[in-house]
């Protein structure tokens, strides 16, 4: 039935599989949208695969829904488990294995509000994984996580891309700041950012437009913390604050603090997401193909030339197989996906799997530790007026202070912290505010807006032996063999942690505040949903899966251009990062496909 | 897909979402029922009981004396917390859930009878007072059973009262939510 089409994308042509494409691209986050932006915007016809379905956001998010208009207050129906944190920490993957309800999801939707995206995130009991704890995060749909993001959007710096050549751990990258410099700020223009200028060496700026505000709690502590050397910046937030006059599916803030409401999301596009930002752009351009419910099983690989020649895919609805043909083949299905689909493309020229002859495929996997924080209560804010403290896409975020100029003595590299003040829609600590009655009742009326918290988020180190493989038993609903992690924090995350809580802590006291609570506590492995480095970059072929291009060592007409290119994690957030590389590296692949080198 | 019949509904159904939802509006006319049909039933499950008369009264005392009607909002019985709470565990996926409740509150008429000799709602304002008191004692870390359900009732009356709309805007006084033209707080330069 033709009705109402106005979602982009229902008018695309169906993919056509006698056909080559120019380029296939596996995944339609961050990454994948990214390629397909830059490729279609050169003229290349572009077969996109995404394994999950395409969602009306708009009406999955309903951001502005008070919670009361929701029959369960936002809760998600009975029978949809989220995991906690000791599931995850007691038992081991799989964790929706035997499981009594129908519907199992990732911690994250335990949030508040997790029935607005339980269609987003994947059923675990769908999509099992094996091996150590790992709490996987995982968005099967057009756009995957980028529906759901934080939004802090951060650049790297000559600390993070060089950090070897400072501290002699691990490998630098085989790019520096000045290499990717220019596609920051193309990122910046293109997608839109809010944020202020620092100038710190460490945490380059961007191309900013409007900044948020900050609560006059947050105002204090940016003060204090001068006299610490240290800074406080308003929100870095991957969001158009201006609106973007060459994005007719996006619109600017208007600050209905939607975002961290609930597991995240913005219906009306200011924040980023693949499919409003680049992938509905790049169908505009007529050089487009979006199949969707594609589940990449392989990377077909050329007998005669070792070379890719297309993907197969099973449709996860149908469970047929089908094969899509193209030139050049695009993997950006996020880290741990991409390193699974490489490892499952066996053939004579790759036994290993497709551009693994350094054995490296799965390796050296690295992302962020979290856990450690703290909660102040701010005298002079106790009682006072309400104020609209949530009314913007986040709170401050504190770059890395350790191991810039000084050596701390117990741990390499850094970690940054996010955090907030003030009131919010429920109110802040009500559950652990003790007693009951007219006084409980006042207690959290006058303190609700008088709190300040932060979290902290360090660098894991890229280490060999932290990796997954392909699980010799264990299949998905499709049949597919799993991931197998073999993964933890080592001691320098560990000594790190007991520094962020006991830096936080002091930052609090130094600013006058009233500490309610430091959690020292380190999360389960994988709760930062950073995953990153399982086919790094780099310039030796031995040691390295891509080059600095995200292309192949082995496989010319390969490249790998979401995280799992990262040769360390930093611990910056990763996702204007990614988008920054995949944009050089989509430029690189069009001038070698038209040159004929690939 | 949808019959016609449905039509007229998913045109009401656009217009009243207005602008927002009309420039992405719609996949399919199958998609905004299915959303309509599962607000229905959660609609008909909120109005589905698992208390009896008498306990859903014990709960509606017992979240009233957790948050009352004070001078600045009225409170959880205002809030139709009690009623909330039942429809929840009618519908919970859990049997223990339910049980969990039942034997809490028979643990709470227990409580009363050693005390007074009276059902829970038959004693005075004084009397209900020193027996929730006794339930809170240890609230940091609960070990009796009626203070371990203290901590069960408390925690699910305190969520449901600020998420109600007496509790957001009458008594938390929110004022986000809205379209703000500019940020509010401070600057920095």
């Amino acid at each position: 039935m033709n009705l109402i089409r106005l979602i982009q994308g229902d008018t695309q042509p169906e993919v056509d599989l006698r056909r080559t494409y120019d380029a296939i691209v596996i995944g339609s986050g961050a990454a994948g949208g990214m390629a397909a932006h830059v490729l279609t915007s050169h003229g290349m016809k572009v077969l996109m695969l995404e394994a999950g379905k395409k969602l009306d956001l708009d009406k999955e998010l309903k951001s502005t829904e008070w919670p009361y208009q929701h029959p369960r207050r936002g809760e998600m129906p009975p029978g949809h488990h989220a995991l906690s944190l000791n599931e995850y920490t007691i038992r081991q993957p799989p964790y929706a294995a035997d499981s009594a309800f129908t519907k199992v999801y990732s911690y994250v939707q335990g949030w508040n509000g997790a029935d607005y995206s339980k269609d987003i995130v994947v059923d675990e009991k769908d999509h099992p994984y094996t091996g150590t704890s790992y709490a996987w995060v995982r968005a099967r749909c057009l756009g995957g996580k980028t529906n759901i993001w934080g939004r802090l959007a951060l650049r790297l710096s000559d600390y993070d891309f060089k950090a070897k050549s400072r501290d002699g751990y691990g490998e630098d990258w085989p790019i520096a700041y000045q290499d990717i410099e220019p596609y920051y700020d193309r990122v910046d223009q293109y997608l839109g950012i809010s944020g202020v200028k620092e100038h710190l060496p460490y945490l380059p700026d961007s191309i900013f437009q409007r900044p948020t505000k900050l609560a006059s709690a947050e105002l204090a502590l940016r003060n204090s913390l001068k006299k610490m050397n240290r800074v406080l910046t308003p929100y870095r937030a991957g969001v158009t604050t201006d609106g973007l006059k060459h994005n007719k599916y996006r619109r600017r803030c208007f600050g209905r603090g939607a975002c961290n409401r609930r597991v995240g999301g913005c219906d009306i596009h200011a924040a980023f997401d693949s499919p409003t930002g680049l992938i509905y752009p790049a169908m505009d351009t007529g050089n487009l193909t979006l199949r969707t419910n594609a589940i990449a099983r392989e990377i077909l690989v050329d007998k005669n030339t070792g070379k890719a020649r297309g993907v197969s895919f099973v449709d996860a609805e149908s469970g047929r197989a089908y094969e899509a043909q193209a030139k050049v083949v695009v993997l950006a299905a996020s880290t741990l996906e991409s390193a699974r689909l490489m490892l499952l493309s066996k053939s004579g020229a790759h036994p290993n799997g497709i551009g693994n002859s350094s054995g490296h495929v799965g390796h050296n996997f690295c992302e962020h530790v979290m856990g450690p924080g703290v909660t102040a209560l701010v005298k002079d804010r106790v009682g006072q007026p309400r104020t609209i403290d949530d009314g913007r896409p986040g709170g401050f975020y504190i770059p890395r202070f350790r191991n810039l100029s000084d050596r701390n003595a117990n741990f390499i590299r850094g970690y940054g912290f996010e955090g907030s003040a003030g009131s919010t829609m429920f109110p802040n600590r009500a559950k652990e505010t003790q007693g009951f009655g007219a006084t409980y009742k006042k207690t959290v009326r006058d303190r609700a807006g008088a709190y300040i918290s932060m979290g902290g988020f360090g660098e894991v180190l890229a280490r060999y032996e932290n990796h997954v493989d392909l699980d010799p038993v264990r299949k998905d609903k499709w049949g597919i063999p799993v991931l197998r992690f073999s993964y933890g924090f080592g001691d320098n995350e560990k000594k790190m942690c007991e520094d962020m809580a006991n830096a936080a802590q002091e930052m609090f006291e130094g600013a006058g505040f009233e500490i309610v609570n430091v959690d020292r506590k380190v999360l389960t492995e994988g709760w930062s949903i950073h995953e990153l480095g399982t086919a790094r970059m780099g310039t030796n072929k031995k040691t390295s899966v891509v080059n600095q291009f995200q292309q192949s060592h082995d496989v010319k007409n390969l490249f790998v251009v979401d995280g799992s290119s990262h040769v360390s994690a930093s611990c910056q957030n990763p996702t204007w990062t990614i988008m920054a590389l995949a944009w050089r590296s989509s430029e690189y692949l069009t001038t070698e496909l038209m040159k004929g080198n690939l | 897909m949808a019959a016609n019949a449905d039509l007229d509904l998913s045109r009401r159904e656009l217009i009243k979402l207005g602008a927002a939802a009309t420039v992405g509006a719609s996949i399919g006319i199958g998609e905004s029922l299915d959303a309509q049909s599962s607000a229905s039933a959660g609609a008909s499950a909120a109005g589905r009981a698992f208390f009896t008369p008498g306990e859903l009264a014990l709960v509606d005392e017992l979240s009233e004396l957790i948050i009352p009607t004070d001078d600045h909002s009225p409170g959880a019985r205002a809030a139709n917390v009690a009623a909330f709470i039942d429809a929840r565990l009618a519908e919970a996926w859990e049997e223990q859930e339910r049980t969990d409740w039942r034997e809490g509150l028979r643990t709470i008429e227990q409580l009363s009878h050693e005390a007074t000799g009276k059902p829970f709602m038959q004693s005075s304002a004084d009397e209900r007072l020193a027996i929730l008191t006794r339930m809170a004692q240890n609230e940091g870390k609960p070990q009796k059973p009626e203070e371990i359900f203290f901590a069960r009732l408390k925690s699910r009356v305190v969520q449901t009262y600020y998420t109600s709309e007496i509790g957001i805007k009458q008594e938390m006084e929110y004022k986000g939510n809205s379209y703000l033209t500019e940020f509010v707080g401070f600057d920095v330069s």
